[in-house]
């Protein structure tokens, strides 16, 4: 069992046991009697196994590409993917998780150590100011959360917090300044719209003012602070909000092509 | 009069940004984002002329490289805690698919009246198997006994409980532990407080393959 593991942990992709090859190597001295044909099935050994060690090295950092769909020959997008690149080596190196949201592939990548711990699709987004969002963030507000406090009447009933518990629609409030608001995609009621929308208008209408009052009295424009606005299936956003953690380092891969 | 004041304000604030909202919702096919613009990375703070396209090239192969080798390059543990299964992996190879239980995220306000409470979380990020024990004895803190309503006792003796955290631990700092547990019925649910708990074959094997060093990803 343990060596069937082995071999396919060392990418053959298939289960050939240690028994069974050991079996056919033993059977090779006595083919003794057939030298062409126990030479020509050295030779496919051989062969195999030096095909196995140079394909499948080239496969593995194929598949450990960070960003597979880069366009090599663009700049933009290769200094795109660099400077997220050079965000990232940072937080792997470090114990707490992070996150990537990937606005190219529509991913938002939960990860640690450099691996991709999950995966949640963004259905779509619009990102305000996006030209600002160059560094690495930090979570300074994540959902809130109302988690039951453990009965001691001894009630055998004790519910506990679980995923089904998390919000669909929240926002997430980042250090140096950066909001990002979630909506389920999926959410088909009227009033939930409705206040999505009217949501939406006063930050709108706020930002105008701020902007109009601030450009009348300084003089100056200011620069207004990222805003993204994702659009997930709500059981995807319930994952979010549950790995959303406080601290928790986030970086923002943009996409370069008009 | 002042209701059509009211009514043309409401009008006003719902009616104009809804069509920057519906251009933002045209932006938000990221084929193609009005909001992002080609020259997004050049932009703001960054002026300098970007570098040649075969030292990019190179600089992102050699980031690529770096970013790989963080990756843990023995078998870890990843631990899923919103759907409750624990993973043994080596590489993208999954060796271990276990149901697991892990922390509830209930709170037991600390004795004496205050605002300190016990938040019964699974701690998430990156750690490391600091302790293989065999037969291991769970040393009973402050608030397993409040939650049965027994006294907390002075004598340290009356802590010691065996035979409930299964036949192996594997600890991992700050008094958490994978063990096994009595309650197999729960495996699959957020009930613990904060450890991990699997069932006895799985926990074998978990022991089996890990050692003092191994990483454990938790999210």
């Amino acid at each position: 069992m343990t060596s069937s593991v082995s071999i396919k942990s060392l990418g053959l992709g298939h289960r050939l046991s240690f028994s069974n090859f050991s079996t056919l190597l033993l059977s090779l001295p006595s083919l003794k009697s057939t030298p062409p044909l126990r030479h020509r099935l050295w030779f496919l050994i051989v062969m195999g196994v030096l095909l196995l060690t140079t394909v499948t090295p080239l496969s593995r950092a194929a598949a450990r590409e960070p960003f597979p769909d880069v366009n090599m020959n663009d700049p933009a997008s290769l200094q795109e993917a660099t400077r997220v690149l050079q965000e990232e080596i940072l937080l792997a190196s470090r114990p707490q998780n992070y996150l990537l949201i990937d606005l190219v592939t529509k991913t938002v990548h939960i990860k640690g150590r450099g691996l991709d711990l999950y995966r949640l699709t963004i259905e779509s987004w619009s990102f305000e100011a996006p030209e600002a969002a160059d560094r690495t963030y930090r979570l300074i507000a994540r959902p809130p959360l109302t988690r039951p406090t453990i009965d001691l009447t001894g009630s055998p009933k004790q519910i506990p917090l679980s995923l089904e518990d998390m919000p669909t629609a929240y926002t997430l409030s980042f250090a140096p300044p950066l909001t990002i608001e979630v909506q389920p995609s999926d959410e088909r009621n009227l009033f939930h719209q409705l206040g999505t929308s009217l949501v939406a208008s006063w930050r709108t209408w706020k930002k105008w003012i701020r902007s109009f009052a601030l450009g009348s009295l300084v003089g100056e424009p200011t620069r207004p602070a990222p805003y993204l606005l994702l659009n997930i299936p709500h059981d995807q956003a319930k994952s979010l909000a549950w790995s959303a953690v406080d601290g928790m380092p986030l970086i923002i891969r943009r996409p370069t092509e008009k | 009069m002042r209701q059509w004041v009211v009514a043309c304000s409401l009008l006003l604030l719902i009616g104009v940004p809804t069509a920057s909202l519906s251009q933002r919702g045209e932006s938000a096919t990221p084929a193609s984002p009005p909001a992002v613009s080609a020259s997004l990375v050049t932009s703001g703070h960054r002026e300098e002329p970007p570098p040649a396209l075969s030292s990019l090239r190179a600089r992102y192969k050699t980031l690529a490289k770096q970013l790989s080798r963080l990756k843990p390059q023995e078998p870890y543990i990843l631990v899923d805690t919103a759907r409750n299964h624990l993973y043994l992996k080596h590489r993208d190879t999954i060796l271990l698919d276990a149901l697991a239980s892990t922390g509830s995220g209930t709170v037991l306000p600390k004795p004496g009246g205050g605002t300190e409470q016990w938040v019964f979380d699974t701690p998430r990020g990156t750690f490391f198997v600091q302790s293989k024990l065999l037969h291991p004895t769970w040393v009973k803190p402050d608030w397993a006994f409040i939650e049965e309503g027994l006294e907390i006792p002075r004598d340290q003796t009356a802590r010691i409980e065996q035979g409930v955290l299964g036949t192996y631990a594997l600890g991992f700092g700050k008094g958490y532990f994978i063990h096994g547990t009595l309650y197999t019925r729960l495996l699959g649910k957020n009930v613990t407080h904060g450890c991990i708990r699997l069932n006895d074959d799985d926990l074998k094997r978990v022991y089996q393959v890990a050692r003092i060093g191994t990483p454990i990803i938790i999210f």
